[in-house]
């Protein structure tokens, strides 16, 4: 530890009278043109920016809700996962050929770690003194490249991504509870439920779920089919028909 | 009053010198807006600071409603952004403001970089910034599961199965991030921790050393 | 000295301005996330349905011990409440149905099951006691009466609602 020569003290701390090797700040003095204080003057503008900021940003939060997906189902097949679209680009890398498959320890790790690395190495890497973009090229080129193909890349997994299908596969799904002792249950679960699912929600055919669905209607449906519904689905008879449509109609209007 | 309490403060632990420090910094024309328009590009870096203050606020509230707990998780969160007062405007706000937060840094990162302000004597002060810059796109890959929706789980594993494919250490990173040999209930719990403690508590230490080195050295010169 | 004063002013009519700024941004940020924190205050309670719990002709004059479920909802939180009420008619023929929390603090209390008081409420915690219609007994923990619930007879069917307190004494 430094003792007495080239230590003074602060308070009660020793610290050395000047570090020679400290590279001080300009004298903004020195610059050209008006300087002004931090407080209040400069903090004022900064955040006359953030406050017409905070007003777009809030207008988009009403705007556009956050999404919420249904819940997540593990046992679910057939799913197709996007990432937030900040992480597109790594995604849409993922998909080439010399990125994937046995290469895509390439794709995953080499080409997003050579990049980190890069960034982090930048002032090292870039050692001239010349700060202008256009005085150094190679950099300046080099940043633009990737910049642009990260844009590139984005755009490519947005384009050939299926939006209808992705907003069909995570929608929350409407569900009520009814009796399933209830005769019409069981004869539903015989004649409809592979198209119309185990709780009325929907599959191949359409959710019944909130449709208010008259007795009649169901009836019709069931024997003569409509819409992309073929005739002649329910087999049984006329008492076994009204029990289906009584309990059809019932937990279409819950 | 407050001038008095002030005082008796600053009598005791002159406190003064703290912030004029900060209040009375002068502020060079190159990077004022009012002056010069295209000195915009300067306030991506504040702008980035105030966007993540609104995530830390808003994260604060949603932890209120919300449980990490996959039997739980996806009803806190559908509950409280249906059924409670502007949980709708509390949620969107994170969520809307994570993507905000990311576009800043960026913006941030390519003015940083396009003015060549990383250069010697900043090389310290741009790897904080850069190490900065992955913290906050770890917070937005955990932050992505914790809704539990179809969308979080799935993206995840993919997520995670990318982590699987570094060579030799690959399989034991993806166990440690998913506490688990699944994606379930020690895997929600473990990014819970990561996005509410762990990230958080680095962005603010490096946020700290961000600041203290940008007070230390000062702005960088015009170009 | 009149320049020095307009500096002043100057300087002055910035810190206002940077307060009003800072004020409507935090305002802005903040305005929903408190009226978000604070929603238990202000969420609109919902009016227990009455549950079915025994027939009128089985009420007697001494107090049953009868356990009953109500369906609680708890933000996302569905449960069924089980829930004890002493349910008995009084010498006038009113029903009173008395629920079996202490005012004291909050233990259940028992009917007639302290040898030394007989015919009395009595919490086995603190040694509160209670009369036959739930009166506190001077000189006991307890401040106030136990509450009744709310009752209703339909059909011969007694139906209980929510507890109503019946205030300090």
């Amino acid at each position: 530890m430094h003792r007495g020569k080239g230590m003074k003290f602060v308070g009660d701390s020793r610290v050395p009278v000047k570090s020679r090797k400290f590279i001080p700040p300009k004298d903004y003095s020195e610059y050209p043109g008006k300087t002004e204080a931090f407080l209040p003057n400069f903090l004022l503008k900064e955040w006359m920016v953030g406050a017409v900021f905070l007003v777009g940003f809030m207008i988009l939060t009403i705007a556009d809700p956050a999404p919420l997906e249904k819940e997540a189902d593990p046992t679910s097949s057939g799913y197709i996962p996007l990432p937030d679209w900040y992480f597109l680009f790594l995604y849409q890398l993922l998909k080439y050929p010399a990125a994937s498959g046995q290469y895509k320890v390439i794709g995953t790790v080499l080409i997003p770690g050579l990049a980190a690395v890069a960034l982090l190495a930048a002032p090292w890497l870039d050692r001239g003194l010349e700060r202008r973009p256009i005085k150094r090229p190679i950099a300046t080129l080099i940043m633009l490249l990737t910049f642009v193909s990260m844009i590139y890349l984005t755009w490519e997994s947005t384009v050939s991504h299926n939006w209808e299908q992705a907003e069909q596969q995570g929608k929350i799904v409407q569900t009520v509870d009814f009796d399933k002792s209830d005769p019409g249950y069981k004869l539903f679960s015989q004649n409809c439920s592979s198209c119309h699912g185990e709780n009325l929600e929907g599959a191949v055919g359409p959710s019944l779920i909130g449709k208010n669905l008259d007795p009649a209607m169901v009836k019709k449906m069931a024997t003569q089919g409509g819409g992309q519904m073929p005739a002649g689905v329910f087999k049984g008879s006329d008492k076994d028909l009204d029990a289906l449509a009584k309990f059809v109609s019932d937990v279409s209007k819950k | 009053m407050l001038q008095k309490l002030y005082d008796w403060v600053d009598e005791r632990l002159d406190i003064t010198p703290l912030w004029r420090d900060v209040a009375d910094h002068e502020v060079p024309e190159h990077v004022n807006p009012a002056y010069h328009f295209s000195a915009f590009v300067y306030c991506f870096g504040g702008l980035t600071f105030f966007t993540i203050v609104i995530q830390i606020l808003s994260g604060m509230f949603l932890t209120m409603y919300y449980v990490p707990d996959i039997n739980n998780a996806w009803d806190s969160v559908y509950y409280l952004q249906n059924q409670v007062a502007y949980g709708v405007i509390v949620r969107g706000m994170h969520h809307w403001g994570a993507s905000v937060t990311i576009v800043m840094v960026f913006l941030h990162t390519l003015r940083v970089f396009f003015t060549g302000a990383y250069k010697k004597p900043r090389e310290l002060n741009w790897i904080v910034g850069v190490l900065l810059f992955f913290v906050i796109l770890g917070l937005g890959f955990t932050g992505y599961l914790l809704p539990w929706d179809m969308k979080a789980l799935f993206a995840t594993k993919v997520g995670l199965d990318i982590a699987a494919s570094f060579p030799f250490i690959g399989d034991w990173i993806k166990v440690l991030l998913q506490g688990s040999d699944i994606v379930g209930a020690q895997t929600l719990a473990r990014f819970f921790a990561i996005h509410v403690f762990f990230l958080p508590a680095a962005l603010l230490g490096l946020l700290a050393a961000h600041f203290l080195m940008i007070r230390r050295q000062g702005i960088s010169g015009p170009l | 000295m009149s320049n020095k004063e307009h500096d002043v002013s100057r300087r002055q009519f910035l810190n206002y301005t940077l307060m009003g700024v800072g004020g409507f941004m935090a305002a802005t940020m903040v305005a929903p996330m408190a009226r978000f924190a604070i929603d238990p205050l202000l969420q609109k309670k919902e009016g227990t349905e009455m549950i079915y719990v025994m027939d009128v002709k089985d009420i007697t004059t001494e107090p049953q011990n009868k356990k009953f479920t109500v369906k609680k909802v708890d933000g996302w939180h569905k449960f069924d409440e089980q829930n004890i009420a002493y349910i008995f008619k009084k010498k006038n023929g009113d029903i009173l149905a008395l629920s079996p929390t202490c005012t004291h603090l909050g233990c259940t209390v028992a009917w007639n099951d302290d040898p030394a008081h007989p015919n009395q409420f009595h919490c086995p915690c603190h040694g509160g006691r209670y009369t036959k219609t739930g009166i506190n007994i001077p000189g006991t923990p307890p401040p106030a009466p136990l509450g009744v619930y709310k009752t209703q007879v339909k059909d011969g069917k007694l139906y209980l609602g929510e507890v109503q307190s019946r205030g300090g004494a």
